[in-house]
């Protein structure tokens, strides 16, 4: 349960460092280009929104797999 | 308007002077008086993190970062807050664990211990000092220009910059970072309702967001994209902003001890979780406010458009409270970080706790008449200069990192790099030191330098601890 915890965590850090990457690509800015736009929303913008998003709901997933997430009652 | 503004700042006020008067009899220590006796509980600490991070910078700087550079901004501000709740999940546990070895009584204490040296306390101490100062000044600054704007005939910039450190200063000496935190949470609610609530009405303005958006497209289809109009948001300038806002919460001291003075780590994770998403809903709205900004007032100045948006095109009611709003989030930021300044110095002193406690609060009003000073010197580009403020204490990340992390007996080669690193940082600044080497800013390359320095040293110049320390 330990070690799937510890490859889950891994598994959150891995996909947060490829949003990152990707967000500062030209698949996600490319320059002076604004379409193809999403509900009228320039393309570079609707990307990193959805990257953002990503992260933060990496995050909520992180916390469920972190190793930390069990030691309240330690503290 | 003025009624209603008068009404609701009398509320504030006494909101303000029944959290000193309530949190004033707990602070004997400093412990308590500093870390609020290190028990902070999830929802507290999501608002006090989030009016200590989202300020005048965000109110009023990112409106305007939006209008004048375009969506580029959100990747330099929003992805990289997401990115930051991400690593505060991630390193804030260790931190914490460290932390609470070392018996931590802020940032730079925590480095004289970690590194067995006083002057690795003092170079975190003047790098906060020097980077944070202009910082606070810019919040005060900031809102001191827009009240001006906005009341022309009632007090010159100084005279709102005055009554701003005043109350601030009466809060924080009496309450302690406790009356700082229960009025952080007021501040932070009132700042997401009311800039949510002025989003809504410039996107109604035009409809919805598409007909914004085509809107903005007629007016300037450069700020639809990146670089942006005036060709800010290079791959560099993005990448650079990314690391230094990434590093926020581990290297400027107001948000460290916030991190550290949760109540466990599941209260640390929650909170990173709602800070995550109150950052996303608030650059969501300054994104709004901003585009709406740019088909309307593209040519005013930054107080003049903040004034139209957000006083003059809003009901009575909405103006009162964006402007309590703004006043709230710019004192929200400055308290926590010059208390925070006070906190460093506490760090750094051995003594009687009582004696070293009242140095402190004097102190703390010595770092508030140097802010002063500098909100009526510095310029008003308000995100800018933050984005500077950040970049000078990221340079502080590998030598914190590495205290944090290292498992071996640490000596000063980190720190003495990071004080050259913030020197010639300082340098590039004034130019005295050219802004890029080899096509690299001055920022990211020392990073990336300092980084590498870090971790070989790591590996090579430093004997490996007995007994490993992080546990």
């Amino acid at each position: 349960m330990k070690i799937k915890k510890k490859t889950l965590w891994l598994l959150c850090c891995i996909s947060a460092s490829i949003i990152v990457i990707l967000g500062f690509t030209v698949l996600a800015i490319p320059a002076n280009t604004f379409e193809p736009q999403l509900f009228g929303l320039p393309y570079a913008l609707w990307v990193s929104i959805l990257l953002s998003v990503l992260l933060v709901v990496l995050t909520i997933l992180g916390t469920l797999v972190h190793p930390g997430n069990r030691q309240t009652e330690e503290e | 308007m003025i009624p209603i503004l008068i009404t609701i700042a009398a509320v504030y006020l006494g909101a303000l002077v029944t959290f000193s008067l309530i949190t004033r009899q707990k602070n004997k220590d400093s412990v308590s008086y500093f870390l609020a006796g290190s028990k902070l509980g999830s929802v507290l600490g999501i608002f006090t993190l989030a009016a200590t991070l989202f300020s005048t910078f965000t109110m009023i700087g990112m409106p305007d970062f939006f209008r004048t550079h375009g969506v580029g901004s959100w990747l330099f501000l929003a992805f990289s807050d997401a990115a930051m709740v991400f690593a505060i999940i991630s390193v804030g546990y260790y931190l914490r664990k460290k932390a609470k070895r070392e018996n931590f009584k802020g940032l730079s204490g925590l480095m004289v211990q970690c590194y067995k040296n006083k002057s690795a306390g003092y170079i975190t101490f003047v790098g906060a000092f020097i980077f944070l100062v202009p910082y606070v000044a810019i919040q005060i600054r900031g809102i001191a220009i827009f009240l001006k704007a906005t009341f022309p005939e009632a007090l010159p910039i100084w005279g709102w910059a005055t009554i701003i450190i005043v109350i601030m200063l009466i809060y924080s000496e009496v309450g302690g970072l406790k009356a700082i935190i229960y009025s952080d949470m007021l501040q932070g609610l009132i700042l997401l309702l009311i800039i949510c609530i002025i989003a809504y009405n410039c996107v109604a303005e035009f409809g919805n967001l598409a007909n914004l958006f085509a809107k903005v497209e007629q007016v300037n289809e450069k700020l639809l994209s990146v670089p942006g109009p005036k060709g800010l948001f290079t791959p560099q300038f993005l990448i650079a902003s990314f690391v230094a806002i990434v590093m926020i919460p581990f290297t400027q001291p107001q948000v460290v001890t916030r991190i550290i003075i949760m109540k466990n780590h599941r209260s640390l994770f929650r909170m990173a979780i709602g800070l995550g998403v109150f950052a996303l809903i608030i650059i969501f709205a300054t994104l709004c406010i901003g585009m709406y900004g740019a088909v309307k007032y593209p040519d005013l100045s930054t107080a003049d458009f903040i004034s139209q948006a957000l006083i003059a095109d809003q009901s009575n009611l909405v103006a009162a409270f964006a402007i309590l709003g703004l006043v709230a989030a710019a004192i929200s930021t400055s308290d926590s970080q010059i208390f925070a300044l006070g906190g460093e110095l506490r760090s750094l002193l051995t003594g009687e706790d009582r004696k070293m406690l009242k140095i402190t609060r004097i102190a703390i009003v010595f770092f508030a008449i140097v802010v002063f000073i500098f909100s009526l010197l510095t310029s008003d580009e308000l995100v800018m200069l933050a984005r500077t403020s950040f970049a000078g204490t990221a340079l502080m990340a590998p030598m914190i990192f590495t205290a944090i992390f290292s498992e071996r007996k640490l000596k000063m080669y980190i720190p003495i790099c990071t004080a050259i690193a913030m020197l010639l940082f300082i340098g590039s600044m004034l130019e005295v030191v050219p802004n890029t080497i080899l096509g690299l800013r001055m920022d990211l390359l020392l990073i990336i330098v300092l980084t590498l320095i870090s971790l070989l040293l790591n590996y090579f110049g430093h004997q490996k601890k007995s007994v490993n320390p992080i546990g």
